[in-house]
């Protein structure tokens, strides 16, 4: 099992979770982040007043698939996601040892 | 066994429509006296000791006679006399066993009087019990003896007591439910406007009306309204009980599909069978209607109470802000309440006179103050008198806008609402009368998301101790930045009315009904379109969230939509509203950042492209509107609008237009056209001619020689070199304002100045010469040039400390730099200006050498001009 945790770009959140759910991922966390990568912020005026834009709006999606399902949903998240522009966003893969279903105990990939 | 027939009897003429609630639970309730009169006089047969002293009392809801199907009645045994605790444990442990075995769930206990007379705080809601208690079997005298002690002490000396604990448990209750009956899935005893709040009313008035002596007849006068509310919930709650097999109350999604398909409520209601079963959204608006009509006598009560306990010292603070109400006679504040003069004549007369009610919701939303039970129930009677006497138009317009603009006007209108007023007042509003929208999303019916969307438009910039706070206090100045705030507040009032209408975009439905309503309150044409427009794109700002927003396409098709500043601030004023008002979680100190990134682009988008997007020749819809009432002038109105920029087009209706394009029709007689018109806050000043140097500067010169401040203006230019410049600007000296013979003199003057008769240079120099001296500037001047903005001229922005004369010696430089102003878009917020000027020179944009001869011109300028 592995924890994918992506970080995507806001208005790209609805054609990844589509593109996850069509492969099959159903279980998903979704955070409202702000932060940036080597795209930094930028410095804006409004009406003379200075307004720093270092943190960007982002979106951050957290999900724990199978072995099997592993690629596909990277692939799905990519593709999705991708505009081509810097500030797409990154995936994160991580390994995951257990999962547990609070309500029965469950465990393993059936718990997922 | 008997008693389990009886159930099921019950429970089959009820779902056969035999019974309603009341029947169910008077006739459940009725079984059990039988029942327990059945085992006392068996347990008295076989212990004669038992015949004396000792009373079955029924508390709670089996005193009142309610019992509903699957609710655990209360059974008091009350001991008068001594000894015998031996003799009747035994007995009630029998009695208690056999009542179980015959499926009837009851909860005895066993108290001397002594005991029931001491009031516990700690449980109050013994006590409560006992207000509803009533003998069931047992030795009578006792009862009567048991029952009149226990009324003495509750109704007496416990009384304050007992009224206190019952709003603090009141109010504990609403808190677990946010204070609000508009829940999707609400428990029909608990929730606000639920069961337990009509026993709450009981209660209450019970206690005010009841003493020691003469409880009995002391039951409420009966609002028939408020009984059949409770009447409905009652058959709703046993439908709820037969349908979960339990003790279960809440109105769950599937709970509601079923009550709407057996009609729950709606038959008898409604006094004839229906056709059809309504659907579920349309039941749940029945239920609404009645829990709001519990959830109304609930809130009268709570006030009548929190009147009667000692104010907090925090609260005395708001005395200062009460005295300064000004309420229409016969009406007075009296503590936190408006009511009605003590002594004056009832008021069911001014109760239908509509100037009256008008201003005394006014004084609500402007004040703190909630409104006496008799008012509102004056109110509701009034109503069709009111009716007939309440007139549409300018008038009305002018009182709605005082109640819109009040801090409490959220409140107001739900009064306004309950009673029936606001219905008669905006039928179109009647469509989303407690309408619920069946999605996981939304927690309100659509016409409390309305208020709620109001009171949170009001509560911009109140700390709350929410992450929200910081972007509350941010969109707060935004919303001081409007002129006309009312305006926002009628479109919020009105943009879901469509929901009740139409089943596709009710944002059409919704702009259609604010146009109906819009014409009967007689708006300006201008201010209209401003209304129309917000409610008919209300969705647009969050529809464009969803995409990226730092992308320019994005920004460009929005700015498109919104067209003008007033229009964006307004819609982004609205979207925080209205995400605000879906439930309490949907807006997050997240989304509102992204709010205010999405307008920040716009505002600047708006600023930044005004020079390139000009009306073509192709503007037939426009010339249309602007000569509609100049036949024949068609070819002359699309050639005075051609070359204007869009922008200024877009900021001003048709009719100014009109006046603007026959002004320029008479530049042949007169090369100077000034349209000049004073008010006592922002006078507005329009000149009309034909482009040439520094003219812009000379009526700035003009107007700081006068000593106006200047608070906006725009000058725009179309291709045959005619300007329309604009200037509005406040009379900081009241000289125009004490002297009405000097605004003839004024215009005159400008006039002398602009047709070169007079010296801009010598009336100045007069001003300074009394001016005192200011503060040293406190923000260095910010210069600035963008060559991207636009393809054809040079965009200059400059922001200072706004001083008078600045705009003059500002286009002063830049004419005597050879600069053409091609538009100019001046802005004052608060001490700083803020001020746009697309330039070019000799038809081009500047050069990099001219720009910094201009910066240094332009800093000495501002520095010169301080001093």
């Amino acid at each position: 099992m592995h924890k994918i945790e992506a970080m995507i770009q806001p208005s790209k959140l609805d054609a990844v979770k589509e593109a996850l759910v069509e492969i099959g991922v159903e279980g998903m966390t979704i955070l409202e982040a702000r932060g940036h990568g080597r795209q930094k912020g930028h410095t804006e005026f409004y009406r003379g007043r200075e307004y720093s834009v270092d943190l960007l709006p982002k979106v951050k999606l957290e999900t724990v698939v199978s072995d099997e399902l592993l690629e596909r949903a990277i692939q799905a998240i990519a593709t999705a996601a991708r505009t081509g522009k810097i500030g797409d966003g990154k995936i994160f893969v991580s390994k995951v040892d257990e999962v547990i279903r609070i309500r029965n105990d469950e465990r393993g990939e059936t718990a997922l | 066994m008997r008693y389990k027939a009886a159930m099921l009897e019950l429970a089959a003429a009820f779902q056969a429509g035999a019974i309603d609630g009341a029947g169910f639970v008077g006739g459940r309730s009725a079984a059990v006296d039988t029942l327990l009169r059945a085992l006392w006089a068996r347990a008295v047969a076989s212990e004669e000791r038992l015949r004396d002293g000792v009373t079955l009392l029924a508390t709670g809801g089996y005193g009142r006679q309610e019992l509903f199907p699957f609710s655990d009645g209360d059974l008091l045994f009350g001991l008068t006399g001594g000894g015998m605790e031996r003799e009747v444990k035994e007995a009630i442990r029998s009695i208690s066993q056999q009542m179980w075995d015959a499926g009837a769930r009851f909860a005895p206990v066993t108290r001397r009087l002594s005991e029931c007379e001491r009031m516990d705080p700690e449980n109050v809601e013994f006590s409560l019990a006992l207000l509803d208690a009533r003998h069931v079997a047992g030795d009578q005298a006792a009862g009567d003896h048991f029952l009149h002690r226990l009324r003495s002490r509750l109704f007496g000396k416990d009384r304050q007591l007992i009224e206190r604990g019952i709003l603090a448990l009141t109010r504990s209750r609403h808190a677990k439910f946010g204070h609000t009956l508009f829940h999707l899935e609400p428990n029909v005893k608990d929730c606000p406007g639920g069961l337990r709040d009509a026993h709450v009313c009981r209660w209450l008035a019970q206690l005010e009306a009841g003493d020691a002596a003469g409880i009995e007849a002391q039951r409420p006068a009966p609002d028939a309204e408020f009984e059949q509310a409770v009447a409905f919930l009652s058959g709703l709650r046993c439908f709820l009980h037969l349908l979960h097999e339990r003790d279960d109350n809440t109105l769950d999604w599937a709970a509601q599909d079923r009550a709407a398909a057996a009609s729950v409520g709606v038959a008898r209601e409604g006094g004839a069978e229906r056709q059809a079963a309504p659907d579920a959204a349309y039941w749940m608006r029945i239920y609404f209607r009645n829990a709001r009509s519990i959830d109304r006598a609930m809130r009268l009560a709570l006030a009548r109470g929190s009147a009667a306990e000692k104010r907090p010292k925090a609260m005395r603070g708001l005395a200062g802000r009460r005295a300064a109400v000004s309420l229409p006679e016969p009406y007075v504040v009296a503590g936190d309440r408006i009511a009605l003069q003590p002594g004056a004549a009832h008021a069911s007369a001014t109760a239908a006179d509509p100037e009256t009610v008008l201003r005394l919701f006014a004084a609500m939303a402007a004040s703190d103050l909630t409104l006496d039970g008799a008012i509102e129930t004056d109110l509701a009677a009034g109503l069709a008198r009111l009716a007939s006497q309440m007139e549409d138009g300018a008038s009305l317009w002018h009182r709605l806008r005082a109640i819109l603009m009040g801090r409490n006007a959220g409140a107001a209108l739900r009064v306004m609402h309950a009673v029936g007023l606001l219905d008669l007042l905006l039928p179109e509003f009647h469509g989303i009368d407690s309408l619920v929208i069946r999605d996981a999303y939304h927690r309100y019916t659509v016409d409390e998301h309305t208020f709620v969307a109001i009171d949170t438009l009001h509560g911009l910039g109140e700390q709350t101790g929410r992450p929200l706070d910081p972007w509350s206090s941010r969109f707060a100045q935004l919303r001081g930045e409007l002129p006309h705030p009312e305006l926002l507040y009628l479109a919020a009032l009105m943009h879901d009315t469509g929901k009740g209408r139409s089943t596709g975009d009710h944002t059409v439905e919704s702009a259609r009904l604010a146009g109906s309503v819009l014409g009967r309150l007689e708006l300006d044409a201008d201010e209209a379109a401003l209304v129309v427009t917000l409610v008919r794109h209300h969705l647009e700002m969050s529809a464009a969230l969803r995409r990226d927003i730092f992308d320019a396409e994005t920004i460009r098709s929005f700015a498109g939509k919104v067209q003008t500043h007033e229009a964006l601030k307004m819609l982004t004023l609205f979207t925080y509203a209205d995400l605000n008002a879906v439930h309490p979680d949907a807006l997050t100190a997240w989304k509102a950042e992204n709010l205010w990134r999405l307008y920040l682009a716009t505002s600047t988008y708006l600023d930044h492209s005004v020079d390139e997007e000009r009306v073509g020749t192709r503007a037939t819809e426009l010339v249309a509107r602007v000569s509609a009432t100049l036949p024949g002038s068609e070819e002359a109105v699309a050639r005075f609008l051609e070359g204007f920029p869009e922008r200024y087009v877009r900021t001003r209706g048709a009719e100014q237009i009109r006046t603007h394009f026959q002004m320029a029709a008479r530049l042949g007689e007169d090369a100077v056209q000034l349209d000049f018109r004073y008010a006592p806050s922002v006078s507005e000043l329009v000149l009309v001619s034909v482009d040439r140097a520094s003219l812009f500067a000379n009526v700035a010169g003009v107007l700081a020689a006068w000593g106006m401040n200047v608070v906006t203006a725009d000058a725009f230019s179309n291709r045959h070199g005619v300007v329309v410049d604009s200037f509005r600007f406040t009379d900081s000296f009241r000289t125009l304002e004490l002297n009405e013979s000097e605004r003839s003199r004024f215009v005159a003057n400008l006039h002398d100045s602009l047709s070169g008769r007079l010296s801009v240079e010598k009336l100045l120099s007069g001003r300074r010469r009394g001016r005192p001296r200011r503060l040293e500037i406190s923000v260095e001047p910010r210069i600035t040039f963008n060559d991207t903005a636009s393809t054809h001229s040079t965009l200059l922005e400059v922001v200072t400390d706004d001083t008078p004369g600045l705009l003059h010696a500002l286009s002063l430089t830049l004419a005597a730099h050879g600069c053409n102003v091609e538009v100019a878009l001046i802005d004052t917020e608060g001490e700083r200006a803020i001020d746009v000027f697309y330039l070019t020179r000799d038809g081009r944009r500047l050069e990099a050498a001219e720009k910094t001869h201009l910066i240094a011109a332009l800093t000495e300028a501002v520095a010169s001009n301080a001093r």
